[in-house]
């Protein structure tokens, strides 16, 4: 069953538009990825899933039904946290106990209020009669965040919310908003980049660029600039000196996208699998077990870009791969594709 | 100089003695200023916040407008109610002219454009994030006006401090529309012109001073509840 379904959906803001989706379904329970540099669109998808606005044309259905902003559907189901959360001026209680409130739940608001402040790593005793003004930029991202999970909702849509906090913040942030989803089924969409969050927790992931949704997976996406080297490719200097070849795309594309599933980890010295193969010197940057325990992301660091594939727990034993350990990895230049 | 002295020495008098025109222009200009405050707060708030909240054609022109409404002369707004509300005029019949409540409505008018033009000011300078924040939190529209209301609340403070001042001061409407009747519509600066015009410049100043007082007074207690908010 699928939480939403997002068709032919085409978002303006005055003329310019910002949004096109012909087809996008999220199921329940899942944890979804949004990825794409500034402008791509992140935040007004998330604002058209959290139903803060309505799309210009199209639909999007929650739980197979229409719904608009403010429909009764969504009230305090559906919640978005955004990246510079606004918190009222108001204590700290008052700013989380402000969702029950307003629909009149006075149930046990008290020991609710304390249990979600835990949860986001806050100390109620310590901080629930505190002022707005009181807070460092992370504890208010997390008073932010319990305001939503109090809600208990439905769905939890994230934007950017590690973006401007210390790394402490957000491994609270990352472990409550996990915890929504395992306790109550919480449908999380995350607009990220942090790459933790991404790899590590998303069920899929979607690149946005210009307002589309360009590639659902792990693909990699590599801006430019781009010059012509040899034998007709474009060549993209790393930040360390390396280069990436690429073929010339079709007219309008701006990015390339390298396929992980088509990459070859090897390691330095191990002869090439394929002629046509370029090799580029990266190291592990991390390995993740998947929940299947058969398969590993393991996210490779070359220079600028990480490179996350999803390996065979039996091959990564085979490479002895660990975080840090120097590997090749071998591309062929036609698989990149552009967007 | 020394009618101001005089001023002062007179003052003190007035208000200890517990003169009673004195309290009595006192009483009358605390009745219609508060009745005055009491109505332009209860209509310029949520027009204030609609003018401020929501994007509409004409929304420029109308903010102008209200703008230049900031400028009313107290004298003109005086005479139009005295036409208004005059035995011969349009709303003649209800007896209010030269009455509290009719000095009311004319400072009404005085203190509507300021407060809601302060009101949609503050409004609009709220964070845009406060909607977004409002509406994921489960608001529906009446509960966003009443939260945006209250966040903005210093705001309407200071447009409620800056229009009682202007009310509890002006002379012209309570002196078209009042009449300057003692024991009956005459307010404190009535009076003030009043005693000036006869040469009686001490009194003036002793009545001027406790304008000052008053205002005094109302701010000390706006600033207590300001504070407590």
């Amino acid at each position: 069953m699928y939480l939403y379904q997002i068709r032919d959906v085409d978002h303006f803001y005055g003329d310019k538009q910002v949004l096109s989706i012909e087809d996008l379904a999220i199921p329940s329970a899942s944890i979804t990825g949004l990825i794409g540099p500034n402008g791509s669109g992140k935040s007004t998808l998330l604002k058209l899933l959290g139903f803060l606005e309505a799309p210009t044309y199209g639909t999007i259905l929650f739980q197979g039904r229409k719904a608009a902003p403010f429909s009764k559907v969504i009230r305090s189901r559906v919640t978005l946290l955004i990246q510079e959360p606004y918190l009222m001026r108001r204590s700290v209680f008052d700013n989380v106990a402000y969702g029950l409130k307003i629909r009149g739940d006075n149930r046990e608001t008290r020991s609710r209020v304390a249990k979600v402040l835990e949860q986001v790593g806050l100390e109620p005793e310590s901080f629930a009669r505190r002022k707005w003004t009181a807070l460092s930029g992370g504890e208010a991202q997390r008073v932010a965040l319990a305001a939503r999970l109090i809600l208990k909702p439905n769905v939890l849509l994230l934007d950017e919310p590690t973006a401007s906090v210390d790394a402490h913040s957000a491994r609270l942030i990352r472990k409550a908003s996990l915890k929504a989803r395992d306790e109550w089924g919480t449908t999380l969409v995350v607009a990220t980049h942090d790459w933790q969050w991404l790899y590590e927790t998303c069920d899929s992931i979607l690149h946005l660029l210009q307002g589309r949704v360009f590639k659902k997976g792990l693909g990699c996406a590599v801006y430019g600039p781009w010059r012509i080297g040899q034998m007709d490719m474009l060549q993209k200097e790393l930040e360390d000196g390396q280069v990436l070849l690429a073929p010339k795309p079709e007219e309008g594309k701006r990015m390339a996208v390298l396929d992980p599933s088509s990459v070859q980890i090897t390691l330095p010295g191990m002869a090439l699998v394929q002629g046509n193969c370029k090799t580029l010197n990266g190291f592990v940057a991390r390995l993740f077990l998947e929940r299947n325990g058969a398969t590993v992301q393991t996210a490779i660091k070359v220079a600028e870009l990480i490179i996350t594939l999803r390996m065979e727990r039996h091959k990564v034993e085979a490479l002895r791969l660990c975080p840090g350990k120097e590997v090749n990895v071998s591309y062929d230049p036609q698989e990149i594709e552009w967007f | 100089m020394d009618f101001i002295q005089e001023g002062f020495r007179q003052a003190v008098t007035l208000l200890i003695n517990l003169d009673p025109a004195t309290y009595s222009a006192i009483n009358t200009t605390l009745r219609a200023s508060g009745l005055a405050m009491a109505a332009s707060l209860v209509l310029g708030i949520p027009l204030g916040y609609l003018l401020g909240y929501f994007d509409f054609r004409l929304k420029k022109q109308l903010r102008i407008i209200v703008d230049t409404l900031l400028s009313l002369p107290t004298v003109f707004i005086g005479l139009v109610i005295y036409a208004l509300l005059t035995r011969n005029g349009p709303f003649g019949e209800m007896g209010l002219i030269f009455s509290i409540p009719g000095i009311a409505i004319g400072q009404t008018i005085l203190a509507l454009p300021i407060v809601i033009a302060l009101t949609a000011t503050a409004v609009e300078a709220a964070d845009r994030n406060l909607r977004i924040t409002l509406m994921s939190l489960g608001a529906n529209r009446r509960q966003i006006a009443a939260s945006t209301l209250w966040e903005v609340r210093l705001g309407i403070f200071a447009a409620a401090v800056t229009a009682t001042g202007r009310v509890l001061t002006e002379v012209g409407i309570s002196l078209m529309v009042g009449g300057n009747i003692k024991w009956h519509t005459r307010t404190i600066t009535t009076a003030i012109a009043l005693e000036t015009s006869k040469g009686e410049f001490g009194m003036g100043i002793a009545l001027g001073l406790v304008l000052l007082l008053i205002a005094l007074v109302v701010n000390i207690s706006l600033a207590g509840l300001r504070r407590r908010i």
